[in-house]
């Protein structure tokens, strides 16, 4: 029989409920609304870039700063042909055992390179971005993080964005 | 937000909300494992120095006496980590 996410233990039980006692406030709530991006082309025909929480990063550049208690607000660039062999992760939330044996479970760098050159993706951007998901202040992360990610991204010329949380 | 209710508790001098924040943080969401943590890494501070082996001084006085109360509560910060990981008993899912 094959085992399914139901028949295995949970790995943090009330980690959840911890969450509000420990950032009250802390979930990002937005009373204005903000209207999904459509694509202006077919995918096939669009530059895609790809931003990420997984804390990846170049080997031998600073890594993320995961001891501080309020987080991390800077984000690396990773170029979209570095090989996964290249890459590391320092991140200290998330179990990284399956991303340290193959990083494109977490960061599928390889999977969207196959995905160009059969011509589903049209290209990528020359850098793909990456940050660390343990920031504890969302007014920060949004007004400076978030921003500077948006204007590289735009700067590089990403006609789609694949976000994807760790 | 979050920043602002731990400025708030800083204000209030509530001390149980901050050192609860610590233990989570360092417990990685559990508290209990949390204070488990902060005792593991003292532990490991104390191991090396039982010996009275020699130790960089200078650089220790230096460093405290140059550097900003920012860096040096960053320091503490890192250090912890660093004696946990060296305890050999690594509760976190990733790496520093």
């Amino acid at each position: 029989m094959t085992a399914t996410s139901n028949d295995r233990e949970q790995l943090r039980p009330g980690l959840w409920a911890t969450v509000n006692d420990r950032y009250p406030g802390s979930m990002i709530t937005k009373s204005d609304l903000v209207p999904l991006a459509g694509l202006e082309k077919p995918l096939a025909q669009s530059r895609l870039t790809f931003v990420s929480t997984a804390g990846v990063q170049p080997k031998g550049t600073l890594p993320f700063d995961v001891a501080h208690p309020v987080g991390d607000y800077s984000f690396r660039r990773v170029s979209s042909t570095a090989a996964p062999a290249d890459l590391e992760i320092h991140q200290l939330k998330y179990p990284t055992a399956g991303a340290n044996r193959d990083l494109n479970v977490i960061f599928p760098i390889d999977r969207l390179r196959e995905l160009v050159e059969e011509g589903v993706i049209g290209g990528l951007t020359p850098d793909f971005f990456s940050f660390i998901g343990y920031n504890m202040d969302p007014e920060r992360l949004e007004r400076t993080l978030a921003e500077e990610i948006a204007e590289a991204v735009v700067a590089d010329g990403a006609e789609a964005a694949l976000l994807a949380p760790a | 937000m979050s920043l602002q209710y731990l400025t708030d508790a800083v204000a209030s001098d509530d001390r149980e909300v901050l050192i609860r924040y610590v233990r989570l943080h360092l417990g990685d969401g559990d508290e209990a494992r949390g204070r488990q943590e902060i005792d593991k890494a003292w532990i490991e501070a104390l191991k090396p120095l039982l010996a009275l082996p020699p130790a960089d001084r200078e650089f220790i006085h230096d460093t405290l006496a140059t550097k900003d109360p920012a860096t040096l509560a960053h320091l503490f910060f890192d250090l912890h980590f660093y004696l946990v990981k060296r305890s050999g008993e690594w509760i976190h899912d990733g790496n520093l």
